[in-house]
């Protein structure tokens, strides 16, 4: 008998597990009924609101109630309910929108809406502060994780429902702000990051090197310098503000900084080093952003020299630029997460997911955040002062060779330390040549935007 | 004695209302085109009750809770398949109900007595032998049909009931021992092994790999029922010896899956709506859309999507009935799965066979309602006694009469048998005594 209870015992377990998997089921079928009718058909949808209440997502738009170009700041990184576009907000969300209720069916009047914490006006402002050039640029809240502004350009205008397709220029529907771009110069904070974990700060800076504006490397291969006529001996501080490349090629060929403490450091921060591991995406309410990816074979090769110093086979995005900003700015090591959705309100106007700050693994040491925050404040001090008066800001900048060297993208990322004001950002400037709008113009137009956006009546009053 | 749980008449009034409730449903929020329909729908149902219940009258048996439950779940299934799409009645699902409960009644008469059906295994490897050589032969395209005039039958479901009685014996017939190699094997356990190869073998080479977990966890209940054996006497190194075979095998078979079946492994079905991921995703639009209590009888717009009666019926029922509805249905299924816990077996083989028949059905339920709504890689296979399908019914049919007969008390002669035993060993210790007191 006591082996027939045994089977009584399998057949019980049996079916307790397959009613604990019902349960799930129909648990899930509950909570995700609003995402599976909203790819139905026409069903009433909420709103997208940003973070003073303007709409920022309408399924029923159109150019007499908003204007004919509202949205186009906005087109390719809210989308739309049409699933042209999928790595959206409202496309990765369209269930919080659809006012539609298992209990109850659809609800005309439904409240479901989402609440972002983008601010609208600051995102038209310096989106229109690109003018006729191309790029993208992102901001955001490095204590809280709060993002402001985050645009791409060329943009879709929504309102258009797609009829101008294929005049559109190439990028309109997807953010760059969340794919993998050549990160130039830029590159140089992650490799300094490196440097500082593996020598410790007072190694590093008791190193220089000299720069006549051609260094060959090892391998015999010639590293040029953006400056023809050389930087002369540097320290990293220097180096840094020069944004030096014979310096850089120096540092990685130094013994004293061994290429597998670069590959750790940088598989800290997140980056894929030479196709090992999974590609990582950085989650923000459900886009999927792209994060880092580097090729590093010997301390002497020509690539990986060039890809310590964001060129070769480096790839970053440039919210990953922004994000690594505010692990220095807060001097931890330890990024904080960006978000777009502050809350949503359900069906019945019931408040839901509700945003909380979350932070990523140590990236890096405090003591590397905390000396990578001084040389970065001191290149901000000399080279950049005029993008916040009075008030520091950490800064990298960086140009990039794309096209096989035919366009040059210029990029800036960095952190203004100010814990009232906690902004990190990156700008990036499709092929951009000498005499057009900077990413410096651009960051004094978000920097400003984004202060009287945060003390208004202080605006005022001036 | 049999727990039935509930008074005959009892039984017989929960049955009605069932049916009259749904009729009425169908009658207050379906879409009746023509009132005839109707008629003929709520005549089907409740003649089939009525008849049914005059035939079991007819021979006196001790259950009867099996018998109502499987009549109210079929005649269930039978309003839902005749109302995807409007009301008319589905004169091929109500055969097919016919056909399930005449199977249930073989099934019941043919397992019944576990010495008979013991003594008579070699019929069942016959008949399984006999199985395959049709799906090998007389099947079609898709190896899958042998259509005999308008009529399809599906011969590997009929390999499940008879691959449950192979697991059931070779469990119990574990005394006789080969020595292979290292091992010592039982006669019976290395021939449902190769049986099992083979099946495997075939459901792969007929591209019939929905079918395949449930053959697959009917061995895996029979390799456990084994280590609960305690005439088994399984080494731990043997039972680690076959979940490292078992884990090996499921990562091979993982991957050298067919590219179809690769699909569906990884696909992800709202990108690919309308591609590999079509059934699922409207399947799941058809289940919100019904919500709790769904939009009416008939009212429904799955049937137009393929398999909307099979594959995804429990979604097509959601959408019409409402989550509610097609929730207390499986819930029924699986209160009728639950008797066999009320009424425990008696003996060793029924049990196993009560255990293989329902990992079988729970397998199946798992396959089709969670693989219909994208909690597992959609495989395709039937819903037990829902879905529609003759084939399917009978098998089913067939396992609710195993159910049934794992039920069934000890035969007359065996409960004389251990009667006798009992009164040897009685009379035994009586002269035992006897002696001890004359020495003494």
């Amino acid at each position: 008998m006591k082996s027939i209870r045994r089977v009584q015992g399998l057949i019980t377990a049996m079916l307790l597990i397959f009613l604990a998997a019902f349960a799930f089921l129909v648990y899930k079928l509950q909570t995700e009924a609003g995402f599976y009718i909203s790819n139905a058909s026409k069903i009433s949808m909420g709103f997208i609101y940003d973070r003073n209440g303007d709409v920022l997502f309408d399924a029923d738009a159109d150019a007499q109630i908003y204007g004919s170009d509202y949205f186009i700041d906005i087109g390719n990184l809210i989308g739309d309910n049409s699933r042209q576009m999928s790595n959206t907000l409202a496309g990765k969300n369209i269930g919080m929108l659809a006012n539609f209720s298992f209990m109850l069916g659809e609800q005309e009047n439904g409240q479901a809406s989402i609440h972002c914490t983008l601010d609208h006006k600051v995102n038209r402002d310096v989106y229109d502060a690109f003018g006729k050039k191309n790029g993208c640029a992102v901001a955001y809240n490095y204590l809280t994780g709060e993002i402001y502004l985050c645009l791409s350009k060329p943009s879709v205008n929504i309102l258009n429902h797609y009829e101008d397709l294929d005049s559109l220029e190439t990028g309109s529907l997807l953010c760059k702000v969340f794919y993998p771009t050549v990160p130039g110069s830029t590159q140089k904070i992650s490799t300094t990051l490196a440097a500082l974990e593996s020598m410790g700060y007072d190694n590093l800076i008791s190193k220089s090197y000299d720069c006549s504006g051609v260094y060959t490397n090892l391998d015999g291969k010639d590293i040029r310098c953006h400056l023809e006529s050389g930087h002369g001996t540097q320290n990293i501080t220097e180096a840094f503000a020069n944004s030096c490349n014979p310096f850089f090629a120096q540092l990685v060929e130094d013994p004293a900084l061994p290429l597998y403490d670069i590959e750790k450091t940088y598989e800290k921060m997140g980056y894929l080093v030479n196709g090992k591991g999974n590609q990582n995406y950085l989650d923000i309410n459900g886009i999927s952003a792209f994060t880092a990816s580097t090729s590093l074979k010997s301390k002497t090769d020509f690539n990986t020299q060039w890809g310590c110093m964001g060129q070769g086979e480096t790839l970053v995005s440039p919210l990953q630029l922004m994000v690594w900003q505010s692990a220095i700015a807060n001097g931890t090591g330890i990024a904080t997460n960006p978000y777009l959705i502050s809350y949503a309100t359900k069906v019945s106007g019931k408040v839901t997911a509700q945003a909380e700050t979350s932070y990523s693994s140590q990236m890096f040491s405090e003591i590397s955040a905390g000396y990578m925050k001084e040389i970065m404040l001191d290149n901000g001090r000399k080279n950049y002062a005029s993008l916040l008066p009075g008030t520091d800001v950490g800064v990298k900048s960086g140009t990039a060779q794309v096209e096989n060297g035919n366009k040059e993208n210029s990029l800036l990322t960095g952190f203004v330390d100010d814990p009232g004001f906690p902004i990190a950002f990156c700008i990036q400037i499709d092929d951009r040549v000498k005499g057009e709008v900077s990413t410096s113009d651009i960051a004094k137009v978000m920097l400003q935007n984004l202060y009287e956006s945060f003390y208004p009546s202080e605006n005022e009053a001036s | 004695m049999y727990k039935n749980r509930l008074s005959y008449s009892g039984a017989v009034i929960l049955l009605f209302l069932t049916h009259l409730s749904m009729l009425g449903l169908v009658f207050i929020r379906g879409s009746i085109a023509a009132p005839m329909d109707f008629l003929k729908l709520t005549g089907a149902v409740i003649g089939l009750d009525i008849g049914y219940l005059l035939i079991t009258l007819w021979y006196k048996q001790m259950t009867y809770t099996l018998d109502f439950m499987l009549l109210c779940i079929l005649n269930i299934s039978l309003i839902f398949q005749s109302c995807f799409g409007g009301i008319h009645l589905s004169v091929k699902h109500l055969i097919s109900c016919v056909m399930c409960l005449a199977a249930c009644e073989a099934g019941f008469l043919l397992t019944r007595n576990h010495e008979w059906i013991r003594k008579n295994k070699k019929y069942i490897y016959i008949l399984i032998f006999i199985l395959f050589i049709s799906i090998i032969f007389f099947t079609d395209n898709q190896k899958k049909w042998i259509t005999i005039g308008s009529f399809s039958i599906q011969p590997s479901e009929f390999i499940k009931p008879c691959f449950i009685l192979v697991c059931a014996a070779s469990i119990v017939e574990l005394h006789e021992k080969l020595k292979i190699a290292f091992f010592y094997i039982s006669k019976d356990s290395l021939t449902l092994c190769i049986v099992a190869l083979f099946i495997f073998a075939l459901q792969w080479w007929c591209h019939d790999l929905g079918s395949l977990p449930t053959f697959g966890m009917i061995f895996l209940c029979a390799l456990f029922c084994r280590f609960c054996y305690p005439k088994a006497k399984i080494s731990k190194r043997v039972v680690a010896i076959v979940c490292a075979a078992g884990v090996l095998v499921l990562i091979a078979a993982w991957n050298l899956a067919p590219d179809y079946v690769q699909k569906r492994l990884h696909v992800d079905i709202w990108a690919d709506r309308y591609g590999d991921g079509y059934q699922q995703c409207e399947a799941l639009i058809g289940i919100a859309k019904g919500g709790w209590l769904g939009l009416g009888a008939g009212n429904g717009s799955l049937y137009k999507i393929f398999a909307h009666d099979s594959d995804i019926v429990f979604a097509t029922i959601c959408e019409e009935w409402g989550l509610l509805y097609a929730a207390l249905t499986i819930m029924l299924i699986l209160i009728m799965l639950m008797t066999v816990l009320m009424n425990p077996p008696k003996n060793y083989y029924h049990a196993m066979m009560t255990a293989g028949v329902t990992a079988a059905f729970l397998m199946q339920m798992s396959l089709n309602i969670f693989g219909s709504c994208n909690l597992i890689p959609f495989t395709g296979v039937t819903l037990p006694f829902i879905s529609a399908g003759g084939s399917s019914m009978m098998s089913c049919g067939f396992l609710v009469g195993m159910l049934k007969a794992g039920q069934s008390p000890l035969f007359q002669h065996e409960v004389m048998k251990r009667k006798r035993q009992k009164q040897r060993q009685k009379a035994r210790k009586a002269a035992q005594k006897q002696q001890r007191r004359s020495a003494a």
